[in-house]
């Protein structure tokens, strides 16, 4: 019987590589996955091992303590210690050539010493020595085209400027916070000065033993070898990686379920095609459980011939993808790409148990073969009418109604955030069962709808064609149902999207009509109430004057109470705001401006501290506390968090004087550039302010969400191709079933170019039918979703996107039908028509 | 079915018209060198218009070789096949399916209908194929001779063998084809069916003036036709006028078959 299998296999090579890369291209891409990460991976653990070699012994403070300046002398003072040395980090923000602080957030500070503890790699000049040297991270170098000998401007924790020579550049990127905002270094002192931290966060040995250092710097520290800090240092990093992974596992699996329902479609149709071959199997003798053995080994050896095809393909693809990252300069270090043990492992695994579940429903129809049917004249395979049975009716039903019940739960009902968002996804998972089991029923139907057109207007060929789509249901809808998992979740991410932004853009507009907001850099490790981070007064007081501005308010938040007390945010907004600059809405009392002696809080707020209206809470700030009653609870997409304070009782409890955000309105019949000019040039002073218009905020944010919605396409994009290789693939098996009716058509007067357009058309006709069937299920679910997201949730849909879904799934199916209607075309009419 | 198409054949000539089709010193060889097989060699044969011809010959003969070549289904080896002015052997495929679609009608032994078509969208189907518009009135005469009235909207599933061949031939009718040819149009069915299908096919050479040139292995179905020509090993032997069962079979049998 084995026998008999491995020779049917070598007698179809070309049908054993179709339905092998359909597992090909979802291996590849899980394989491609491994390679990549491994590699990321392996190659930053390779500089953070070399890097670590440097160091016989390191300090470092137990979770989230600092090492005061006393420990190391303590240090230097065991026994066999030849140098030690305190790493000094901080924020100090370089001033970059336009004048203003480089990025987002500040720089970081951090001291590097020179000499042999230098653990960062120098790429030109020297390690810094002495109050007026610095050495920059080589990539903030690179961007901000800074060189060695060039003077820069570093700003000190007070927001004071200080100039530097450039003497060196040093590759920081292996270290996190250096690597995402970019570095300056100094020699300890000055690294202390700049940034004003007392402390170390680590402290780095040369020398003695690690038992030594440990005993001297006392438990509350760790003290670990070279080789454990970089154990220490990798597990942090793996932690990103793993979540790429992850990500990226995630899209694979969608890929294999994809490659799933291609392998099955596959085999059910073989099997169908070979129904005379198992029966003659079963008149020489074969059992029932033979035959059935038999279909299961050829899934094996496809999935084998697949899964190796798919490391291979892997390898490729994860070495593409490390010359891409690598191509940009994101300081990471790559190492080469490579399969490890785990990786052809699972590859392997997951291909052929993937090829091996999806063929055990074929393979027990073809134990239903009965040996008379070897005998019997052709009936066609697959083809009839499709009756729903009562099992696939229940099921159809339950999911159905459980999907859309749940989702619609979850999407319309009171409750808004993350549970009715699990909710709709659960239905819409439910939902998507109850396609499948309804399917077959559906592709008559839909194919009438989606053939009206092509049929009208495509002549005899098309009309046949769609006719051809129709004919055997339950292939069809296993091949369409294939190609709707990836439009239907392509569609899902684009209206989401779509009604994010839609979102985000509505509530600005009602909440908050603002044209500037002008802030400080933020983060950099310092708490929002630290002085660096505030507006300057007088720079507030130039803004006002600006004849450019109508409106300009002033936020300002108060610092944390000195003991104890909440997190809760403590704001003043400029009272005039209310209503013309920021429009909330109230959920309990009045939400005005506070008068003297009350307050209003955000409703999220007010949940979870229990506010409620009438009630007169104690407000506590860095100044001191005040008893304060709550006039109202308010709601809206405003970045107001906390309790608001009228400004006379927040004096009472705050001591900051300066703003922590400034909004301001254009005034009437100015040109917004010119405004924004004004603005510019009245901000020009301070390095380290930012002036954000909303038209760029928006902007802004609309880009990222396109940009995380074309990685999503890209990803889905592979399961949307291993479904157009299930088209092509049932297309050339239906191909091979009407050799002798496509002859006939062709001996009537069909052109080779008509027939090769009624394939065509079939294919397009099929991945319509999948795509309208996505585009409806993700469309219907993203409303959902959407919905439930929150109260204020706007739904668009992205109607150019969508259609563009469809035509570009018409288009591919037209492709994938390429191949196969060259075949059918070719065959000779004379040989095709004694055929079978 | 009426009862004229189970009447025994009767005796009726036609060949003094011209030729509907012919082939010139036609041969056709498969493969090469050592492994080639001449399946036709050097066939010279015309086919009378409105004229019922049987071809007949044993088994690798090469009698339907012959057809596929006179159809333009095959290409020849050499010699030349004429259809009215056309000569097929000089058409590339393209104007070979041209030519089959407007001028050409066939019968096959089996799969003669497309599945997924009614029995009516079957016979329009190479009306449709070339566009050309459909005679009402000759539709209805056609189907009522083939007496498919009560089927039209079967699939073919749905009929039987007999009927099945019925619907061929309504479909080579309703185009009007310059020719008909017919490969075993007979070969799947039972004798009654069979002589129904036959009769039918006579029927349309006597009273709507159509030609057809037939394939068989069966004498009784040969013996409906007008003439009979006889093939053995890729070569007209012989040809018979007005047959009869008998006089076939003896002439077969001369031929060693």
């Amino acid at each position: 019987m084995l026998k008999t299998t491995l020779a049917g296999l070598a007698a179809h090579r070309l049908r054993l590589l179709l339905t092998a890369l359909a597992i090909t291209l979802g291996v590849g891409f899980i394989t491609g996955t491994f390679v990549l990460t491994d590699s990321m991976k392996s190659g930053v653990d390779k500089t953070f091992a070399t890097s670590a070699d440097k160091v016989d012994v390191a300090v470092l403070p137990k979770d989230g303590g600092e090492l005061p300046a006393s420990l190391l002398a303590r240090v230097k003072g065991v026994s066999g210690v030849t140098a030690a040395e305190g790493l000094v980090k901080g924020s100090a923000a370089l001033v970059g050539r336009d004048g203003k602080a480089v990025g987002d957030m500040p720089t970081v500070g951090m001291s590097v010493p020179s000499g042999p503890l230098l653990r960062y790699e120098l790429d030109g000049g020297r390690a810094p020595n002495g109050p007026s040297e610095t050495v920059l991270d080589t990539h903030v170098a690179k961007r901000e085209k800074f060189k060695v000998g060039d003077a820069v401007t570093v700003l000190d924790h007070k927001n004071k400027p200080h100039r530097f020579t450039v003497v060196g550049l040093v590759d920081m990127g292996m270290d996190r916070d250096a690597g995402s905002r970019g570095a300056v270094g100094f020699d300890a002192a000055t690294a202390s000065a700049m940034t004003g931290e007392k402390t170390f966060t680590e402290i780095d040995v040369l020398g003695g033993t690690r038992e030594a250092v440990a005993s001297a710097v006392g438990p509350d520290n760790d003290a670990l070898t070279g080789k454990g800090l970089a154990q220490r240092l990798s597990k942090a990093n793996g932690v990103d990686t793993k979540i790429l992974q992850t990500g990226l596992l995630l899209f694979g699996m969608v890929a294999m379920l994809v490659s799933a329902l291609v392998i099955y479609n596959t085999f059910a149709i073989l099997i169908a095609q070979r129904t005379r071959e198992m029966a003659l199997l079963r008149c020489v003798g074969a059992t029932r459980r033979q035959v059935f053995g038999g279909v299961l080994v050829e899934a094996v050896v496809v999935g084998l011939v697949g899964s190796l095809l798919g490391l291979a393909a892997g390898l490729g693809l994860g070495a593409g993808a490390l010359g891409v990252i690598g191509s940009f300069d994101t300081g990471l270090k790559l190492a080469g790409p490579g399969l490890t043990v785990r990786t052809v492992l699972v590859a392997l695994l997951v291909g052929v148990v993937v090829t091996v579940v999806s063929a055990l429903l074929p393979a027990r129809a073809a134990t239903r073969v009965a040996p008379i049917a070897a005998l019997r004249s052709d009936l066609e395979p697959g083809s009839g009418r499709f009756r729903l049975g009562w099992i696939r009716t229940i099921l159809t039903a339950l999911f159905g109604l459980g999907g859309v019940g749940l989702a619609g739960y979850g999407g319309f009902g009171a409750d808004k955030g993350e549970t009715p968002m699990y909710m709709v996804a659960l239905g819409g998972m439910l939902f998507f069962l109850a396609v499948v089991a309804a399917m077959p029923a559906l592709v008559r139907p839909l194919g009438r709808l989606v053939g009206a057109f092509p049929a009208k207007a495509g002549g005899v060929p098309a009309r046949l064609a769609v006719q051809n789509a129709q004919r055997s249901p339950r292939r069809t809808a296993t091949t369409t149902i294939a190609l709707t998992i990836g439009i239907g979740l392509m569609s899902l991410f684009s209206v989401v999207a779509a009604s994010g932004t839609a979102t985000t853009n509505a509530q600005l507009d009602k909440h908050f009509p603002v044209d500037f907001q002008v802030e400080s850099q933020f983060g950099g490790g310092k708490s929002a109430d630290d002085p660096s981070r505030r507006i300057p007064a007088d720079l507030v007081t130039n803004l006002r004057a600006l004849p450019q501005l109508g409106q300009v308010t002033e936020s300002r938040e108060a610092g944390r109470p000195k003991s104890g007390g909440s997190g809760m945010t403590v704001q003043t907004v400029t009272a005039s705001a209310f209503g013309s600059l920021i429009k909330v809405a109230a959920d309990a009392g009045t939400v005005s401006a506070p008068k003297p002696g009350t307050l209003i809080v955000d409703n999220e707020t007010a949940k979870s501290d229990g506010y409620r209206v009438g009630q007169t809470v104690q407000i506590r700030g860095d100044r001191g506390s005040a008893p304060i009653r709550v006039a109202g609870i308010f709601h809206g997409d405003v970045p107001l968090r906390g309790v608001l304070l009228n400004e006379a009782d927040f004096g009472r409890v705050s001591a900051v004087r300066d703003a922590s955000v400034v909004w301001a309105k254009v005034k009437p019949g100015v040109q917004v550039d010119d405004a924004r000019r004004a603005v510019d040039a009245a901000t020009k002073g301070y390095p380290t302010i930012r002036v954000g218009s909303m038209a760029e905020l928006r902007d802004q944010f609309t880009q990222a969400v396109n940009t995380l919605l074309m990685v999503f396409g890209g990803l889905l994009g592979l399961a949307i191709v291993i479904a157009l290789f299930g088209i092509a693939n049932t297309l050339s098996l239906s191909v091979v079933e009407r050799t002798r009716e496509s002859a006939l058509l062709r001996a009537l007067g069909l052109t080779r170019r008509q027939l090769r357009r009624m394939l065509s058309v079939e294919a397009l006709v099929m991945s319509v039918i999948g795509a309208l069937t996505g585009v409806v299920l993700g469309v219907g679910f993203g409303w959902a979703a959407t919905s439930a997201m929150s109260e204020s949730a706007v739904f668009a849909v992205p109607y150019l996107q969508i259609i563009g879904f469809i035509v570009l799934a018409g288009v591919a199916g037209v492709v994938a039908a390429v191949m196969p209607a060259r075949r059918a075309a070719k065959a000779s009419v004379v040989e095709s028509l004694s055929a079978g | 079915m009426t009862s004229m198409f189970t009447n025994p054949p009767a005796t009726h000539g036609r060949a003094a018209e011209p030729a509907a089709v012919v082939a010139a010193e036609v041969s056709k060889v498969y493969g090469s060198g050592d492994a080639a097989v001449h399946a036709l060699r050097g066939v010279s044969v015309g086919f009378a218009r409105g004229a019922f011809t049987a071809i007949m010959g044993p088994s690798g003969s090469g009698k339907s070789t012959l057809m596929h070549c006179l159809a333009g289904l095959d290409t020849v080896s050499g010699g030349r096949v004429t259809l009215g002015d056309a000569e097929l052997t000089a058409m590339n495929d393209k104007q070979l399916t041209l030519l089959r679609r407007d001028r050409i009608g066939f019968i096959f032994q089996a799969f003669n209908l497309l599945p997924t078509l009614t029995a009516e969208q079957n016979i329009l189907l190479p009306l449709e194929l070339s566009g050309r518009k459909l005679d009402r009135a000759w539709f209805d005469q056609v189907i009522d001779v083939v007496g498919l009235r009560e089927r039209l909207g079967h699939r073919p599933n749905e009929l039987s063998g007999g009927q099945q061949q019925r619907v061929a031939c309504a479909r080579a009718l309703v185009a009007r084809p310059e020719v008909i040819f017919a490969d075993e149009p007979t070969g799947n069915l039972d004798s009654r069916s069979g002589a129904e299908v036959l009769g039918f096919l006579r029927a349309s050479v006597r009273e709507m003036g159509r030609t057809i040139v037939m394939v068989t292995h069966d004498p009784v179905a040969a013996s409906y036709a007008d003439r009979v020509v006889f093939l053995r090993d890729g070569q007209i032997v012989t040809e018979l006028f007005q047959p009869t069962p008998d006089t076939v079979l003896d002439r077969l049998k001369s031929l060693g078959a």
